[in-house]
């Protein structure tokens, strides 16, 4: 059967165009992850930090392709972004936002705790997480650290529940008005 | 550089008030061009998703916010056919009276150039146009005017649990007023409450511009074009009459396109931009600003979300996103306590998981394991309700250019906004009063949101005098009369009420007066 790309977008609720050795595929961010397309503007190191502080944020972000999600979609023109940061009054291109977010959790992290964010532990990372929430990271050189919260917060949120599956977890109907024939 | 057939109108921005300008115009026999600086979307392009959804709103050029507060440029506006309203939620209560005169009877604010009897007649006619549903009855706060034609939307469990709250206070509620569909009207059909209206309504149950007006103007000959940037409106060479427009195309090649009147409906900040961004040296303050008032008085209601958790199912991701039920109990101006200016409550609002007004941000603190509690508990079991407030007209909150640049030369936009000590008070009110209602309706727990801003008002404001206003009541550059301009940048003050059916009706009265007085208006200039 021949999915178009309006169909397999009521089917998942969020797929996206992830192109790889100049062949265009439509991926949801789950899908992206378990087979491993590369990322394109994200570092692996920037991957990592994404990934662990997203699913510290919300466990599953990091499985439901958090990481795929935003380095796609930092590559979009502005105006077609699907990212939450669009709301706030952050100039683009966002993806400086991103990077200097991830190197200062990174930074913080060294300097609480002696090591990097994707080796702290669980209640480690709450406390780190606290502190960004209320804007208290000493010597933090990048955007406020509320608002990296609130970011990071968010995309983990959407990627967990805005889905159509994120609401087959919550158990309330999904409501599409076209009914999707199955969930991804 | 392409230079264009001209036309009869040219329209900037394809949003509510283009849409209405467009169909006036278009049945009047006049050639109408609308051009949108966005992609020409269609409904069936309205994704039932509020991650999709950002499509629809602003993205670029960017606007730069400065002040205390924000307007949330982003949020509110639109990009693409539609605009704006083409995520709105169509909540369309009308302007009462007073809201047009209050400094003739306060002493504050500003007087607008028309009563509210020269509009009332054009809130009947669009309201008879797009269908709207409600109870004129019920509704005890509503100003005179015709009946709905349409039967109220029907209430389900979260307006009738928060509807608990009001009566044990005695307070009143109705059914909320709205651009939705309860029945199949004029080949429509109705609504089905799923309530992704501001993903956008691909049903047409919701009237945004796609729905009624830009049909009705294409059908009469007006030819919509997307992805073109206008930049800047064209004058002849005393300064006196606009000749039409340069824009760019998706392809970034300049345009002009020639036209006899120029309609300027690109939504609050980029009215005033695009009227700064043509200044020349007849209008060196920029086009429409001899009276040195473009960009100044800018307005944003203030608003606050009371949240709260009940022992109940709410079913709070039913019905539509602006709310069941409504309350302007505490509109009259001069009663609320210290603060000056009108409130109103739009009660259980439709509510998904994600996104700014979504569940997990009800609760912005939360992370890990608790937000995964709270976002399943409150899937069932939230109540929410938004009360929005006045915001008195200040010239000091405004719009300017930044001496940053968009890709094409021209500067962005960047506004100043700082809430007065009136809507400020009236915020608290708001907020104290919406968890009281919340506990009297029996949540176990209950709590606001920070302050907020909806729609965006001001930096064109129309009235009598050239000398403190930008154009006259018909919406008319005092300066350059074949410049009109569009949407809710023209209103003189901003009440507490949505803005986009006073958008419509404001729209409509100046179209049809135009249209009707054409060569005087617009050809003998």
């Amino acid at each position: 059967m021949t999915l178009s790309r309006r169909n397999f977008i009521k089917q998942s609720g969020l797929a996206l165009t992830f192109t790889v050795a100049g062949k265009t595929m439509l991926l949801t961010p789950r899908q992206a992850r378990a087979g491993n397309i590369p990322f394109a503007v994200l570092t692996p190191e920037e991957v990592s930090a994404l990934e662990t502080i997203c699913d510290h944020l919300l466990p599953g972000a990091r499985e439901n392709g958090v990481a795929h999600f935003v380095d796609q979609q930092l590559t979009v023109d502005p105006n077609d972004s699907l990212l939450f940061i669009k709301y706030f009054n952050v100039e683009p291109p966002h993806v400086d936002f991103y990077k200097s977010a991830l190197k200062e959790i990174n930074l913080l992290s060294e300097s609480i705790y002696g090591k990097g964010i994707t080796a702290i532990d669980k209640a480690e990372a709450e406390k780190l997480i606290e502190t960004l929430r209320d804007g208290k990271a000493a010597d933090w050189n990048g955007p406020p650290s509320p608002l990296a919260y609130h970011i990071l917060r968010n995309d983990a949120v959407d990627v967990v529940y805005g889905t159509m599956e994120g609401f087959e977890a919550l158990d309330i109907p999904y409501l599409a008005h076209i009914t999707p024939p199955r969930t991804w | 550089m392409g230079k264009a057939e001209k036309v009869d109108v040219v329209i900037v921005g394809c949003g509510a008030a283009g849409s209405v300008y467009a169909a006036i115009f278009a049945e009047a026999g006049k050639r109408v061009l609308a051009l949108e600086k966005g992609p020409g979307r269609k409904l069936t392009d309205l994704y039932s998703s509020q991650i999709w959804a950002r499509r629809l709103k602003w993205g670029a050029p960017h606007v730069f916010e400065e002040g205390k507060d924000s307007i949330w440029y982003n949020f509110n506006a639109g990009h693409g056919y539609g605009g704006a309203a083409i995520h709105h939620y169509g909540v369309w209560p009308r302007y009462h009276p007073e809201d047009l005169q209050e400094r003739t009877l306060y002493g504050k604010g500003l007087d607008w150039p028309v009563e509210y009897d020269q509009i009332r007649h054009y809130y009947d006619q669009v309201q008879e146009d797009v269908g709207m549903s409600g109870d004129a009855e019920k509704e005890i706060w509503r100003p005179p005017g015709a009946p709905y034609p349409l039967p109220p939307l029907p209430v389900f469990e979260h307006g009738n649990i928060l509807a608990k709250g009001f009566t044990a206070l005695d307070m009143h509620t109705s059914p909320i007023p709205v651009a939705i569909l309860s029945q199949d009207y004029k080949g429509r059909p109705a609504c089905i409450y799923d309530s992704w209206c501001d993903a956008g309504c691909p049903t047409g149950a919701l009237a945004n511009p796609l729905v009624e007006y830009f049909p009705r103007a294409t059908q009469a000959g007006a030819v919509m074009q997307s992805d073109s940037y206008v930049s800047r409106v064209l004058l002849d060479r005393q300064g006196t009459r606009a000749t039409g427009v340069e824009y760019f195309d998706g392809k970034g090649e300049r345009h002009e396109q020639p036209a006899d009147a120029v309609v300027i409906a690109a939504f609050t900040v980029e009215n005033s931009r695009i009227l700064l961004n043509s200044a020349n040296d007849k209008h060196a303050g920029g086009l429409g600003n001899s009276s040195g008032a473009l960009g100044q008085y800018l307005m944003s209601h203030p608003a606050v979300t009371i949240f709260g958790m009940f022992r109940e199912d709410t079913r709070c991701y039913l019905g539509i996103t602006g709310g069941q039920l409504f309350n302007q109990d505490p509109f009259a101006k001069e009663k609320n306590k210290d603060a000056f200016g009108s409130r109103q409550w739009e009660i259980g609002l439709g509510t998904k998981p994600n996104d700014l007004l979504g569940i997990a941000m009800s609760r912005a603190d939360l992370f890990g394991d608790d937000l995964h509690k709270f976002v399943k508990q409150g899937s069932r079991h939230l109540g929410v309700m938004v009360g929005v407030c006045e915001c008195l007209p200040d010239k000091t909150n405004r719009i300017e250019l930044s001496n940053k640049q968009d890709k094409f030369g021209m500067p962005l936009a960047r506004v100043t906004f700082n809430l007065d000590d009136n809507g400020r008070g009236l915020w608290h009110q708001a907020a104290e009063e919406g968890l009281e209602i919340f506990k009297a309706a029996g949540a176990t727990e209950a709590w606001h949101s920070p302050p907020g801003g909806q729609h965006i008002m001001g930096g064109t404001i129309m009235g009598k005098d050239r000398e403190t206003s930008v154009t006259n009541e018909y919406a008319q550059l005092h300066d350059v009369p074949n410049v009109i301009i569009g949407g809710p940048s023209v209103f003189p003050t901003a009440s507490c009420v949505n803005s986009t059916f006073m958008a419509h009706a404001v729209a409509m009265r100046s179209a049809q007066h135009i249209a009707k007085h054409w060569n005087q208006l617009i050809i003998a200039l």
